[in-house]
């Protein structure tokens, strides 16, 4: 996978240098071809009073600048590599790498290449877990400060203010060792709610859903009824748009899941079941449940409430930006603050809000890679191990940078994605 | 890491509620309880900021703060040697003679301008300036108070007199002196670095730059007209910067290295610098993507969207592994400071580079056509017409940035430069600390400094950008 990535990078920049190239080259034929031109009329200028000759001049002494200097960085990073012997090649990614992860299977004997890829999943299960929990309470508090309650609104601005001029890292270490780690009891005294949670300064675990004969048959079931749900939600949504009537897509969706999922557990004899946690003599979880990692769950707490801060302050401004005749017409109509809210403000708040939102996003996805000093095994901290188990640096930085790149690049396009759907269309 | 100058719509107060003529009784049911949702909502927050307060002043009662007193050198200059100690005071002392003067002078000249265009001065006085900097006043303090010995209580208090005191002075002060008052606080910054660094040809360099466009300044002010004044002009401006720059290094004196920096003005000296050298560079770039010519665009593109695209952190990674490769093989390692602040200029030069070029789009387009139509050379209309007004309206943005830049110079801690955050894992190490728990004492030390300087910059530039009238025009 890294291997192709590299090429696919390697093609890129190489079909821009042909862009570029062929650019330059036809700005020089057609220059070449206007001063013919003007030369067979008798208007020749002197090439120095010439505009397009002056621009070509200026983009190759531009061009042999940069590429003097980086012929000269390289030539220094040649010698300096030869001088202590450093490999440039790739083959390094099938060596063991010899590091393990906190709660992952991967041992020491396993290659550098399943190294960075298990790092690459945990930045991408912060990611995923953390946007949208982001996006949730940052738009709660944002409405909040604009709440015609004082202490509410109160609250919400010293949480903005207090949480928005913190580094993002003394945040996070902040949590971690301030309250996660002195605030949860040791594991031997780990707090057990109900007997079905977990809480200790090690790690969380919550009950989950274990699967037992029948499992795959079942989950293909409720895909499908999950699929079966959305269908007759669309249904819904047509016949409310040709009737009127009312449409109660969630409840039919729901009911047609529901209704499934029951009869398929009770036709399969019961496919699934709760597991919860259980503890042995010293307090470690030994089987069930799914558990979370203390350093994963700092991090994924400390850079929602830093993100939330941020996007508060995008979704309040949007909710002012919207025209303030909509709120007086839906006033008039007599809707209550949530409908107000649910179908007249935050529908078009959000159309002005989701271009910087998309750059909160990206932030996020940045500031996960934070994790190094609270060691959660995500991409930077094992690039960081590896460069300290003498895997080669070069690459390894190459590599990091490049998946980021890739995060970013993925994470923008669904943005913008996302944002044309979002936008009237029409003019 | 923030794009600030499109992430943040301009943000209004929301209109503030008559309260201030209703007896309590009155306010709590106008603005607590005055339907049924808010009376809940009223209980269930004020259970939440009840719980909270209370939490928090019980681990504030709860706590010794013996270990901040013990470690506070380490936090705010790391292990500096005493001997050298008076070059910190020194350069603390003219940094803040230097900001004072700025603050006065600009504040009058914006003074002067609403006069003279007879609208309403902005009202200005110490006790609304003490109003305006409560935080970082109240944080300064509190660090003094953390202090053994009596020497830096009264420095503090100095300090911050000779701000008003200088602020005071300046915004006295005759006309002429004021519009030159940003030369000397160029010059006043650079003297203070250097009186940390030591004076050698780095500091000839910058003093003679500074000289060198303030004497440009200065000669245009004159009419230098015709071919042999624009030699004449140019003669003076480079004599004066070169007689500087040879004044500097000859007075020379052995500066302190930067291997032993560290503490909170390492944040404050690595922020300054990489907003200071990244500047040119980001203008540059930002004029290069607005280029027409493909190849200094792609160029530009390229290397702003690829730093843009990858962490700080990714990068600091690169200056401590892989910068040291790229360095002539007969050169030594330089400290990672100074790898550090490479990196930070060319990071910050990729954001400044997009801010700006926000404000290069906002310039009007008649402008362009204006100066076309005067018959103004590319350079000139950049130079005189454009560029002026881009940087005017970009100022908050920049601010934004500067804060951002602050923020992030916490991470200096993963290329093993003792700055403020790494002080407080150090302190945390001390034997006598160890395994006692205290970290959270420490990080909240740590979290309140900073939250003071980015609390208080952050509400100065959007009072700047109400000023600037940004985003209402």
């Amino acid at each position: 996978m890294i291997i192709a990535l590299l090429w696919i990078v390697a093609i890129g920049l190489g079909l821009t240098l042909v862009y570029v190239a062929g650019r330059l080259c036809y700005d020089t034929w057609s220059a070449v071809k206007q001063r013919r031109y003007d030369k067979s009329v008798g208007q020749l200028a002197p090439p120095w009073r010439d505009t397009k000759v002056l621009a070509i001049v200026a983009q190759l002494a531009f061009a042999v600048v940069v590429g003097l200097a980086f012929w000269y960085l390289w030539g220094n990073f040649r010698d300096r590599t030869d001088a202590i012997g450093l490999d440039l090649s790739f083959d390094f990614l099938d060596q063991p790498a010899g590091i393990t992860i906190a709660d992952n299977p991967l041992t020491a004997a396993d290659t550098v290449g399943e190294a960075i890829t298990a790092g690459f999943l945990n930045t991408i299960r912060i990611i995923i877990v953390g946007i949208p929990l982001a996006v949730l309470l940052g738009t709660l508090v944002g409405i909040a400060r604009l709440s015609n309650n004082w202490l509410l609104r109160k609250l919400a601005t010293g949480y903005v203010e207090f949480f928005r001029n913190i580094p993002p890292l003394v945040v996070i270490v902040f949590i971690w060792s301030g309250v996660y780690l002195t605030a949860f009891p040791r594991s031997s005294e780990s707090w057990r709610p109900l007997n079905w949670f977990v809480f200790n300064n090690a790690k969380f675990a919550f009950p989950s859903i274990e699967g037992l004969d029948g499992f795959v048959t079942f989950r293909w079931i409720v895909l499908a009824a999950v699929i079966a749900a959305l269908a007759v939600g669309y249904w819904r949504t047509q016949v409310f748009v040709k009737t009127g009537a009312a449409h109660h897509r969630v409840l039919w969706g729901l009911g047609t899941l529901l209704t499934i999922g029951t009869v398929a557990y009770f036709a399969l004899d019961g496919p699934v079941k709760f597991s919860r946690p259980t503890l042995d003599e010293a307090g470690r979880i030994y089987e069930g449940g799914i558990r979370m990692q203390m350093p994963y769950a700092a991090m994924v707490t400390a850079l929602v409430l830093y993100t939330a801060t941020h996007i508060s302050e995008i979704v309040r401004g949007s909710i002012q930006a919207v025209d303030k005749g909509q709120v007086e017409a839906s006033e008039a109509l007599a809707l209550s603050g949530f409908q107000r809210y649910r179908f007249v403000i935050l529908p078009q708040a959000m159309r002005i809000a989701f271009p910087p939102l998309i750059n909160q996003f990206l932030n996020f996805s940045k500031n996960s890679s934070l994790a190094l000093l609270i060691g959660f095994g995500e991409i930077t901290s094992i690039i960081n191990n590896l460069a300290g188990q003498s895997q080669p640096a070069p690459q390894l930085i190459f590599i990091l940078m490049l998946l980021y790149l890739v995060i970013s690049l993925v994470l923008s396009l669904l943005g913008n994605l996302i944002n044309r759907k979002l936008q009237i269309v029409g003019r | 890491m923030s794009d600030l100058f499109l992430a943040d719509p301009i943000v209004v107060d929301p209109e503030p509620r008559p309260h201030g003529r209703l007896s309590p009784g009155a306010w709590a049911r106008a603005n607590l309880f005055d339907s049924r949702v808010n009376s809940v909502i009223t209980v269930i927050a004020g259970l939440i900021a009840g719980f909270l307060t209370w939490a928090a002043i019980a681990w504030l009662i709860s706590i010794d703060f013996t270990i901040i007193r013990d470690t506070l050198r380490i936090f705010m200059i790391g292990q500096f040697p005493d001997d050298e100690l008076w070059r910190l005071w020194a350069a603390g002392m003219v940094l803040m003679t230097a900001i004072g003067l700025a603050a006065g002078a600009t504040a009058r000249n914006a003074h002067d301008v609403a006069i003279s265009q007879g609208l309403a001065p902005d009202p200005s006085g110490p006790l609304l300036l003490a109003r305006r900097f409560w935080a970082i006043l109240a944080v300064l303090i509190l660090f003094a108070s953390f202090a053994r010995t009596i020497q830096p209580m009264v420095g503090v208090l100095a300090a911050i007199a000779l701000v008003f005191l200088v602020r005071q002075l300046a915004w006295a002060a005759p006309a002429a002196i004021r519009t030159r008052a940003m030369y000397v606080t160029a010059l006043l910054v650079v003297a203070s670095m250097l009186v940390v660094a030591g004076t050698s040809r780095l500091g000839g360099l910058c003093i003679g730059l500074v000289v060198f466009v303030w004497a440009l300044n200065e000669t245009g002010r004159r009419d230098f007209s015709g071919s042999s004044g624009k030699v004449l002009r140019w003669l003076i401006t480079v004599s004066a910067a070169v007689l500087a720059g040879v004044i500097v290094a000859m007075i020379g004196f052995e500066g302190f290295g930067w291997k032993e920096w560290g503490g909170i003005h390492v944040n404050l000296f690595t922020a300054v610098v990489g907003i200071a050298l990244g500047m040119p560079l980001g203008i540059l770039l930002a004029l290069g993507r607005q280029s027409k010519l493909p190849v200094v665009r792609t160029a530009s593109v390229l290397y702003i969207e690829f730093v843009r695209g990858v962490p700080l952190i990714s990068l600091l990674l690169f200056s401590k592994l892989l910068l040291p490769l790229f360095l002539p093989i007969t050169m030594e390692r330089p400290t990672s400071l100074t790898l550090a602040i490479i990196v930070i200029m060319g990071f910050s030069a990729a954001y400044i580079a997009e801010i700006v070029r926000g404000g290069l789009q906002a310039v009007a387009k008649g402008q362009t056509e204006a100066a076309q139509a005067l018959g103004l050379s590319p350079g000139a209309m950049q130079r005189l017409i454009i560029l002026p007004q881009a940087l005017r309206a970009v100022i908050p943005a920049m601010v934004g940035q500067f804060i951002a830049l602050f923020k992030d110079t916490t991470l200096l801690t993963t290329v093993a430069v003792l700055e403020f955050l790494d002080a407080a894992a150090i302190a945390n190490n001390q034997p006598q600390f160890l395994g006692k728990g205290l970290a959270p004492v420490t990080y909240l030390f740590v979290a309140v400094g900073f939250w003071a300087f980015a609390f208080t910059m952050s509400k100065e530039s959007r009072r700047l950008e109400r000023r600037l009238g940004v985003g209402t025009r």
